[in-house]
């Protein structure tokens, strides 16, 4: 604090009240973390009182079958809607980034994170009412409807990096390689791509978390046998909480953290020593 | 011995009689969260050779909004009352005639005639419970058995008191309290439970879902609550006594219904028929902690469930009320209470 008068008057961390501030956001978004995973470890069956540690609700947890399926049924559609939202992403990135200007440019980075815009329920509503019809025509059922929902969704969250990645990357290296006569796609697998590979890295993760994370669509498009963890712990509220739910959340948590922290990891460009 | 036998044969002949010949293949089941035994449903798959698909719902208005569309693919729901008078109203469920199933004879008469099936064409019952108050005994020593508790509390309870934050919950209560009618639209008897719960709001500590933790807690003596987390908790305060009011209280059901456009007709009605099976009943309750409505079932209810005394009721107290939905501009008056109330 005395360092204020050094040269660091404009810097935003040493602003009266930052540390306030902070302090409070930071106990605000994890306190109530905190308390689920404590009480996770919580002896009794209270969510609230406590007695003493054990790892009960974790062995509970790992032999109930609707947690064991839902979890799986979680991972199945994450990881499938991971891959084909990235391939999609990885696409949209290349079209909108490495093409000349073109009419309508705007318009297709507008459709193209559109998710990001609509509210949600809005979309889950319409996504509902729309396989409904499909489901009437057709007569296929099946887990292929709540895994196309999902790629849908994700696309733009693993867009976002991929073009991010894109925008920061030099074209004169991809032009270099073409001046010295590869081939487009050449260019594109031996330049391109290797370079463009934390991006892609990055989104994928983000759409896996997005895709394991969602309520709402998965909600109003999944069908018989399809509950996801989300769905069976929303399932789980209404006749009591238990701390087995805190058990799984925190299993949960700890996955996500894990594939954030990756994804910090691959997002963190190595060129960023430059500035 | 012989009982054994004699048990073995009927399961061999059911088996062979039933399962293969017509029900194999699969079911989907919409239900509740947390609230269908896994063992009643082995036991259902057992006999019936099919393969059980169970999902759950946190609200009745969240399982009618996927399904109301169509091509749900479930074949089960379990909706609550009110809520099957709407989704009959709505042409969404299949008038499967469980009346005329061989297992309805367990069915306790005074289910039968009830206001969102008369006659039971669509539903069975499933779980049954009621909506009144738990209070310390010993804080409060006198008669508990009175909506005075709530609403004109004595001393010791001023002040120590939590109210369900439901609209109709609320009203209702303190419509019997008055001696008025439900889905009331009198102006002046509007107006005066309305005077009458802006007094009692005075007395009241919190209006909150929350009941268990906020009575375990110590945080209140007297809570507004529903028969089965009273139960619960009882289990961590024992000084707690369920109170069956003179005035009268409400009562609610959910009952197993079959959807119109159920992909497996057969094996739905062949659950229906099971879960009005004594053993199906009672299994459910064990899980659930809730009455069933089926006759023969107490016998195989754990000892903790037919002796609680928020699940049975004392000789004595009053019939609940099931209260259907009232019209809208019912609802619309209710609401404005309701408003005025949570300021």
């Amino acid at each position: 604090m005395a360092e204020t008068a050094s040269g660091k008057g404009m810097d935003l961390k040493y602003q009266p009240g930052f540390s306030q501030i902070a302090w409070f956001c930071i106990i605000v978004l994890y306190a109530p973390i905190a308390v689920l995973v404590l009480f996770s470890f919580n002896q009794n069956r209270s969510v609230t009182v406590w007695t003493e540690f054990s790892l009960d609700w974790y062995v509970k947890a790992a032999q109930n079958e609707g947690i064991q399926h839902a979890a799986w049924i979680s991972l199945e559609v994450a990881f499938i809607a991971m891959v084909g939202s990235t391939i999609l992403a990885t696409m949209a990135a290349l079209v909108t980034t490495r093409t000349p200007p073109y009419r309508g440019l705007n318009l297709a980075v507008a459709v193209i994170n559109q998710p990001l815009m609509v509210p949600e329920v809005v979309t889950a509503v319409a996504t509902l009412i729309f396989f409904a019809i499909i489901k009437k025509i057709t007569g296929v059922t099946g887990i292929g409807y709540l895994i196309a929902a999902h790629t849908a969704f994700c696309v733009p969250f693993a867009y976002m990096p991929i073009r991010a990645r894109l925008e920061d990357m030099d074209l004169s290296l991809e032009q270099a390689a073409a001046d010295l006569y590869a081939p487009p796609f050449q260019v594109f697998r031996r330049v391109t791509l290797p370079l463009m590979m934390p991006g892609i890295l990055a989104g994928a993760m983000l759409a896996f978390i997005v895709s394991l994370d969602d309520v709402i669509i998965t909600l109003f498009v999944a069908g018989p046998g399809e509950t996801t963890l989300p769905l069976y712990i929303l399932g789980q509220i209404r006749r009591g909480v238990t701390p087995e739910i805190n058990a799984v959340s925190t299993v949960f948590l700890g996955i996500s953290v894990i594939l954030v922290t990756l994804i910090f990891l691959f997002g963190t460009d190595k060129n960023k020593g430059k500035q | 011995m012989k009982h054994k036998l004699l048990v073995s044969i009927t399961a061999l002949w059911l088996t062979l009689a039933m399962g293969s010949a017509q029900a194999a293949g699969e079911l989907n089941i919409y239900n509740w969260g947390n609230y269908t035994n896994p063992d009643m449903i082995k036991k259902f798959e057992q006999e019936y050779d099919v393969k059980v698909n169970l999902d759950g719902y946190d609200s009745n208005e969240t399982m009618l909004a996927k399904v109301e569309q169509g091509g749900s693919g479930y074949d089960i729901v379990v909706p609550g009352d009110y809520m099957i008078s709407i989704m009959i109203k709505k042409g969404l469920l299949a008038r499967v005639e469980p009346n005329k199933m061989s297992n309805f004879k367990n069915v306790d008469p005074k289910w039968v005639d009830v206001y969102w099936d008369e006659g039971r064409n669509y539903s069975i019952p499933y779980q049954w419970g009621t909506t009144n108050f738990t209070v310390d005994a010993t804080v409060y020593k006198g008669d508990i058995n009175t909506l005075a508790l709530m609403f004109d509390p004595p001393d010791e309870l001023k002040g120590r008191i939590n109210m369900l934050k439901d609209m109709n919950d609320v009203i209702n209560a303190g419509l019997r309290y008055l001696d008025y009618p439900r889905c009331n639209s009198d102006k002046a008897q509007l107006k005066e439970l309305n005077s009458m719960l802006v007094k009692a709001k005075a007395n009241w500590r919190t209006m909150d879902y929350s009941v268990i933790e906020k009575l375990t807690s110590k945080d209140v003596d007297l809570s507004q609550s529903w028969n089965g987390a009273a139960k619960r908790a009882r289990k961590d305060r024992p000084e707690l006594v369920y109170a069956y009011p003179k005035e009268g209280f409400t009562g609610w059901m959910d009952n197993v219904a079959v959807l119109k456009d159920a992909p497996n007709m057969e094996n739905a009605k062949l659950f229906m028929n099971f879960m009005m099976t004594p053993e199906a009943a009672a299994m459910t309750s064990n899980f659930a902690n809730y009455a069933n409505g089926i006759i023969g079932s107490e016998s195989m209810m754990n000892a903790d469930l037919t002796a609680a005394p928020e699940i049975v009721m004392p000789a004595g107290s009053p019939a609940p009320e099931f209260v259907p939905p009232c019209p809208q501009e019912v609802t619309d008056l209710y609401s404005k209470i309701w408003t005025n109330l949570n300021k």
